[in-house]
């Protein structure tokens, strides 16, 4: 089965490698949606249905936790799995992440199969 | 840092080295993190090694980057290391890391305290890193800002 993910980040850099790295892992994407902050994620969002997102947490505008904040009060979005990408691998910031509703988070540095076992895992994707 | 450049920028075998010169070609990136512990980052790259990182980070051969792709790794690298030291050796604390600022060449550079200064070569070029805590002396990013 093949996935439609959403990339968050404010590092056009960044949007590029993860991309890379999913599709390097072996992870099955049929659509790759790109945003700069959170604003254009929901924008996004309005028009086209995505199965997982992957965010930044520090971005301009709209960051990586008020998107969740946002994404949990809308009903129709609230069931994505959003996994946060981020270097700041704190117990206090991944805490109150996940309580916002991070369904997983990854910590730069990743290796893909990091990347793709916590794919998998929010996506209930069964293992090999 | 090792684990940043192995995992995300695919470079292998580094091994310390001598800083470079004062004079030589590099690039040079500031950044400052608030919370506690407050504190300031400084990455200074070769620049041959800043154009073949951002080569592998993004799959592309180096000569088809454009100059924005190249900062925009280099800023990147920057953010990456600087939060992967914090949040290894302050684990419980919490921060949040500014915005990373190229440095203008001729820029008068606040350089931290020796003893948190790390240089390796990348294969290309060395890189050097440092680091200070709750410096009083770290220079607002604003002064950076191009």
């Amino acid at each position: 089965m093949a996935y439609r993910v959403l990339i968050t980040d404010d590092s056009p850099a960044m949007r590029s490698f993860v991309r890379r790295v999913i599709e390097l892992s072996g992870f099955e994407l049929s659509a790759c949606f790109e945003a700069g902050d959170g604003a254009e994620a929901l924008a996004v969002l309005k028009n086209e249905w995505v199965d997982a997102i992957l965010t930044d947490i520090n971005m301009p505008g709209v960051d990586g936790e008020e998107l969740l904040r946002r994404l949990a009060a809308d009903e129709l979005l609230r069931g994505i799995p959003t996994i946060v990408i981020s270097t700041d691998a704190t117990e206090n910031r991944i805490a109150r992440l996940m309580a916002l509703g991070a369904r997983g988070y990854v910590t730069k540095p990743f290796r893909p199969e990091t990347l793709r076992a916590e794919l998998e895992r929010s996506l209930g994707v069964p293992g090999d | 840092m090792a684990d940043v450049l192995e995992s995300m920028f695919f470079l292998e075998g580094l091994s310390e080295a001598a800083e470079p010169p004062p004079d030589a070609e590099t690039v040079t990136v500031h950044l400052t993190f608030t919370g506690n512990p407050p504190g300031c980052f400084q990455m200074r790259l070769a620049c041959p090694a800043a154009l073949t990182i951002a080569a592998d980070f993004l799959g592309e051969d180096a000569e088809s980057l454009t100059a924005q792709q190249s900062t925009d790794v280099t800023l990147e690298l920057a953010n990456m290391i600087c939060g992967a030291v914090l949040s290894r050796t302050e684990s419980s604390a919490s921060f949040r890391l500014d915005t990373p600022q190229i440095v203008p060449q001729g820029t008068g550079q606040h350089v931290p305290d020796e003893k948190t200064r790390y240089t390796v070569e990348t294969g290309s070029g060395t890189l050097t890193v440092a680091i200070q805590m709750e410096t009083p002396i770290c220079l607002p990013t604003e002064r950076y800002a191009s």
